[in-house]
């Protein structure tokens, strides 16, 4: 019962992974996977610093255990586009400077994709809502915002 | 994090053979956004946790006998996203918006709000003041008690160790009676409330008579979400105008006991409760007379 056979599929890519009961989808992604794009905030839950996307749900990775998450499909931001080939909202939060130390980034990010996925022209208390559980402490969160709207008007335009 | 095991059962029978074989040292795991927070502060450190997350057949909300019932695996996110959370149950929307961000209420389950059965949960006083009932089941059978008999101490149940929560009912609200919702912290979300308060109003509509009310508060002295029966008591029967709702306040401030810690202070808490009381009896009041809600 301590070590359990983990099928999870990260990023469109399927993944059998030993685990062992206490490790966490966070470290599994982080230290198995080595997609380190996912940080690590309070541990706890309460700074959604580590979220990722489980089946299409904005979930806190620190709050998972790895086995829970057995047959889901995961999305981290190693997902959400590339260097080559940037997201919208990838682009938008670099043209509007919305990372500064840029902890919270991915997090923000697909906390972003989640809503602009469902909801393609959300209002700025959408995406207040949307972003609620991610703590950034640098930006005071105006250009996130910004930038959410920007990344939301170009995948509106390129549909 | 310390090293524990996990069993992981594939389906029910196997499920509740191994907690009747396994009685005590085991924790039952829903989605984890309580638990593992204690296991991380240390507050507890369990040697086996069982995980429940497989049990897909307890993931529904579905009205039934003139009952909502809701599977204990349902979370947050899927509750409100329910059809049959209609605009009369908007008070699980008021729990939602601010219950946590996106993350916590996409994982956060009703059945283990429930089990956690601390007074930080903000889902209790309503599932209080519904009249909620739990059903449980282990090898033995299946028992339903009522939510209020349920939770008896903080972070304690009439949850035996062989069994486990698999259902919540609420008796359905007809068209004279609503509920309504309020939490105050230090900010809008992610936080832990200062108190917090649900109110179930049956009133009619032409003699704005109170036919029925219930009033639940969380963050009590004792640890637990408490209703409030004598200014329940001290409403009921009553018409519903601003006198009787600030006499309903001074009756509450003798009868409340609510917890002073880091976060306020007893007399601030006691303050705040009366103040929110007023405020989601009005709104609640306006809402059955088909005013315009000013909240």
């Amino acid at each position: 019962m301590s070590k359990h056979l983990l099928n999870i599929t990260v990023n469109g890519k399927k993944h059998a992974v030993v685990v062992q009961s206490h490790e966490r989808l966070l470290d599994v992604l982080r230290d198995r996977l080595g997609l380190k794009g996912t940080k690590e905030g309070c541990s706890t839950g309460d700074c959604g610093i580590c979220a990722v996307l489980m089946d299409g749900k904005l979930v806190n990775s620190c709050l998972v255990f790895a086995i829970q998450a057995r047959n889901k499909e995961i999305v981290t931001i190693e997902g959400v586009g590339t260097a080559e080939k940037l997201h919208p909202i990838q682009r938008a939060f670099m043209k509007w400077n919305a990372s500064q130390c840029g902890y919270c980034i991915p997090a923000m990010i697909l906390a972003s994709k989640e809503l602009l996925d469902r909801n393609p022209n959300p209002t700025t208390e959408e995406i207040r809502n949307a972003t609620s559980g991610i703590i950034c402490r640098c930006t005071g969160y105006v250009k996130i915002f910004e930038a959410i709207k920007t990344a939301a008007a170009e995948m509106r335009a390129a549909d | 994090m310390r090293i524990f095991d996990m069993f992981v059962p594939e389906n029910l029978v196997e499920l509740l053979q191994f907690l009747d074989a396994h009685q005590s040292g085991v924790h039952l795991i829903a989605n984890g956004t309580d638990l593992i927070n204690r296991m991380q502060r240390r507050q507890i450190t369990p040697k086996l946790l069982v995980d429940l997350t497989g049990l897909n057949e307890f993931k529904y909300v579905r009205r039934e006998g003139g009952m909502i019932r809701i599977g204990a695996l349902t979370t947050i996110s899927e509750l409100v996203a329910s059809p049959l959370i209609d605009p009369r149950y908007s008070v699980f929307k008021q729990v939602a918006m601010k219950f946590g961000g996106p993350s916590i209420i996409n994982m956060a389950t009703i059945g283990g709000n429930i089990c956690a059965a601390s007074s930080s949960e903000d889902l209790l006083p309503v599932l209080l003041v519904l009249e909620a009932q739990v059903q449980l089941r282990s090898v033995n059978g299946e028992r339903t008690i009522p939510l209020n008999d349920f939770i008896t101490g903080k972070r304690k149940t009439l949850l035996r160790p062989n069994e486990i929560l698999t259902e919540t009912s609420l008796p359905e609200l007809d068209t004279s009676s609503t509920c309504g919702y309020e939490k105050i912290g230090m900010r809008n979300s992610l936080i832990i409330a200062f108190v917090n308060c649900a109110v179930y109003l049956k009133m009619n509509n032409q003699t704005k008579n109170i036919d029925d009310v219930r009033i639940s508060f969380n963050r009590t002295s004792g640890k637990i979400p408490q209703r409030a029966q004598e200014t329940e008591n001290a409403l009921k029967g009553k018409r519903f105008n601003e006198q009787s709702i600030t006499d309903a306040a001074t009756v509450l401030r003798g009868e409340l006991k609510l917890t002073s810690d880091f976060r306020a202070s007893e007399e601030y808490r006691t303050e705040v409760a009366g103040a929110i009381m007023k405020r989601i009896l009005r709104s609640c009041a306006q809402k059955l007379s088909g005013e315009q809600i000013i909240v």
